[in-house]
């Protein structure tokens, strides 16, 4: 990139912002802040940040409204950065646009590692996806339905190879119970979370090395599932 | 109000009937007389008239037996004294007669239409007391309003003729009204045919009201459905009244433990919080030049004190949640082996000292469970077991199936509690030592305790041999189901 990424931070906290504007900056971003979620409207139409960062308890209106309002033009990545640790709201954020949560108090690292995942996501879509998808020791080839484990090939059912299709289209995002089952198998079966249970459990036995730690297919409590390349 | 035209019709209808049926009767009588005449004597004929006077008094009541009485009196005089076919009367042993037989039928009458009455209102009483007893048994014993309600419209259908009822049920110190209608989900087509109000001396708590199936309400119908309205009234507002009560006494609770979570928290709270302040502090200020090990110690001492103050806060709120009662499980089908699993890999870094081991039965099937909560009660259980016992021994996590619920043991090789202790260990702030070594809020097993039995399990602590567990269940089943798992289809 020939300049610095943008990131608008959205937080009513004036020592957050200070505190971001510093780490950020020092980690070569251009930072823009906005405290209302007015002002983060204006901002975000008027300056089209390469990422926002938004909490979601904002002086003058819903977080969750605002990363709406956003996706109606724009499909730049948001983060939520939120004190609110409870899952209906991590999800509700997830299902109105939001592509990544991430709860106060949280660390640097870990917010820089969303950042990057999130930057690499909107660098590639849309059209130009990858196809083959490369994680440690698993390979997945979307187009050619293959996936090999250390070289070697897994067989795979018809739907344990769309779940995984799924995960891996948008790996290292947390995608939820609702999204995954609507993508699998149907809208009619949103709501039942135990088919995941079931053939996640059936995909990190013949995936991951040791399924009772998980180093790709990711739980992510009372949210949903992550699959993590471990960049 | 009232469709007047259902009720008038069959109402003159009866009315004729009365009317009508005794003169027929006599009618009738009069000829099988007039047949016999010949054979039978004048006062036997009069005796003989009494009869269907009596029979007309038993079916039709008082009326129809005087109006029988009178037209027997009238054929009697008319056909069978002489002069026959006049209404005079010659002799005086023939007015004699006559006027006993218009006496004797009389009284009879009055007698007979006396019972008839007498019977029908001890029928009608001991229908009422019937159903008023009924009604008492079923709503005295009940503590919810809801179902009280429930019984009181279940009861007014049964005693009487509806086409529909609703129980409305009110109260303006709270927006929570409740309404019931039999049938079930029934929609009102037209304004009730009735309603009664359900009132108390001192408040209204509601409404019956009734759709008729066209008869009107006879008045002890109308007095039975007045009783029910006031001993609904009565079961409501007790139930209310008491719930007021607990009410109280929860709050008078909460505040007390409020001020001995403050006493205790404070403390717990002060102590990180003055780790970070000096560690920040010394960093800060210039008059030392801390070399690269020490500058690394304090960065590390402020941030594992921040984590513990997060710690902290969090099982602060979530304790506030339970005592609130406003801790409700999002419950969806769970592994419990994942959600152990997963809480196992988070804490590794507390774990260093101790083997941990998941001994989980292959077959387990999915639990309804809140994966946050229960990976929570994992996580405190297992830290609670870090914290007593000894390092370098194991800790196993057990999962079994047993019958309708799922067991799960968490065993230390930690040393044992006295028996007497082995309940309130998951009361709040008890702790088994009182000089104790062990940081934490005191809350970690308590917070257990009320989010497994949210889930409608059950959690205690046992002493086994040379070690310590930890027990608890979770019911297999949610709302009587069990998961639906999708064939797959073939695989390719």
């Amino acid at each position: 990139m020939d300049k610095d990424p943008l990131i608008l931070v959205v937080d009513d906290e004036t020592q957050i912002l200070r505190a971001l504007k510093a780490i950020l900056g020092a980690n070569h971003f251009r930072v823009l802040s906005a405290t209302t979620g007015k002002e983060a409207l204006i901002l975000a139409a008027a300056q089209c940040p390469d990422i926002i960062i938004l909490d979601l308890s904002l002086p003058d209106m819903d977080g969750i409204a605002v990363c709406e309002q956003i996706r109606e033009y724009s499909r730049v990545p948001i983060i939520i950065l939120s004190v609110r640790d409870n899952e209906r709201d991590k999800v509700a954020a997830l299902d109105r646009g939001a592509d990544d949560y991430l709860t106060k108090p949280f660390g640097i690292e870990e917010l820089l590692a969303r950042i990057r995942v999130a930057l690499r996501h909107s660098a590639q879509s849309p059209g130009n996806t990858q196809t083959v998808i490369r994680a440690a020791s698993i390979t997945i080839d979307l187009a050619r339905h293959i996936v090999l484990r250390d070289e070697e090939e897994v067989r795979l059912t018809a739907t344990e190879f769309k779940l995984l299709a799924y995960l891996a289209g948008h790996a290292d995002r947390v995608l939820t119970h609702q999204a995954i089952l609507t993508h699998v198998w149907g809208s009619t079966e949103a709501d039942h979370v135990e088919y995941l249970r079931v053939f996640m459990g059936q995909l990190r036995k013949k995936l991951e090395p040791n399924p009772d730690d998980p180093q790709h297919l990711i739980t992510e409590p009372g949210v949903g599932y992550r699959f993590k390349t471990g960049e | 109000m009232i469709p007047k035209k259902a009720i008038v019709l069959p109402e003159s209808f009866h009315f004729a009937l009365r009317l009508i049926a005794p003169v027929l009767v006599i009618g009738v009588a009069t000829l099988l007389l007039q047949l016999l005449s010949s054979l039978l004597g004048a006062e036997i004929i009069a005796l003989l008239y009494l009869l269907p006077i009596m029979v007309c008094t038993v079916l039709w009541g008082l009326t129809p037996g005087l109006i029988a009485g009178f037209m027997a009196f009238l054929a009697f005089n008319y056909l069978f004294l002489p002069p026959y076919y006049t209404f005079m009367v010659h002799r005086t042993q023939d007015l004699l007669t006559l006027s006993v037989f218009l006496v004797v039928a009389v009284v009879m009458s009055q007698l007979i239409g006396q019972a008839r009455h007498g019977l029908e209102l001890a029928h009608h009483r001991e229908w009422e007391a019937t159903r008023m007893y009924e009604f008492i048994s079923a709503i005295s014993g009940q503590h919810n309003i809801h179902t009280v309600t429930q019984f009181i419209a279940h009861h007014t259908q049964e005693a009487f003729r509806l086409e529909r009822v609703e129980v409305y049920q009110d109260n303006p110190r709270r927006d929570e009204s409740y309404v019931y209608a039999l049938p079930e989900k029934s929609e009102a087509v037209r304004k009730p045919d009735l309603s009664i109000p359900m009132m108390t001396a001192r408040t209204l708590e509601g409404e019956i009201r009734l759709w008729l199936k066209g008869e009107l309400l006879t008045k002890e119908e109308q007095r039975l459905l007045e009783a029910f309205a006031s001993q609904g009234a009565l079961a409501l507002e007790r139930i209310r009244l008491s719930q007021g009560e607990n009410r109280a006494q929860v709050l008078e609770e909460s505040d007390r433990l409020k001020t001995s979570l403050l006493s205790s928290v404070s403390h717990e709270l002060r102590s990180p919080l003055a780790a970070i302040k000096a560690s920040v502090s010394s960093l800060r200020s210039g008059a030392v030049d801390w070399d690269n090990a020490a500058r690394q110690d304090l960065l590390a001492t402020i941030e594992e004190e921040t984590d513990h103050l997060n710690l902290l806060v969090g099982n602060l709120l979530d304790m506030s949640r339970i005592e609130a009662g406003a801790l409700k499980p999002q419950k969806k089908w769970n592994s419990i082996e994942e959600i152990a699993a997963g809480v196992v890999t988070k804490m590794r870094k507390q774990l260093k000292e101790h083997q941990l081991e998941l001994d989980f039965h292959p077959d387990l099937p999915l639990v309804s469970s809140d994966y946050v909560m229960i990976a929570q009660v994992f996580t405190n259980l297992i830290s609670n077991s870090v914290k007593y016992a000894p390092p370098h021994t194991a800790i196993t996590i057990q999962g079994r199936r047993e019958g309708e619920q799922v067991h799960i043991k968490v065993i230390n090789q930690g040393p044992h509690v006295p028996e007497e202790h082995l309940e309130r260990i998951f009361d709040k702030f008890y702790r088994v030592t009182a000089a104790d070594r062990v940081t934490g809020t005191g809350l970690g097993l308590s917070i257990c305790k009320g989010m497994i039995e949210s889930h409608g399990g059950r959690i205690w602590a046992a002493n086994g041999p040379r070690r310590f567990e930890f027990h608890f269940t979770l019911p297999l089943t949610l709302d009587g189901s069990t998961p639906r798992i999708p064939q797959e289809e073939n695989g390719g």
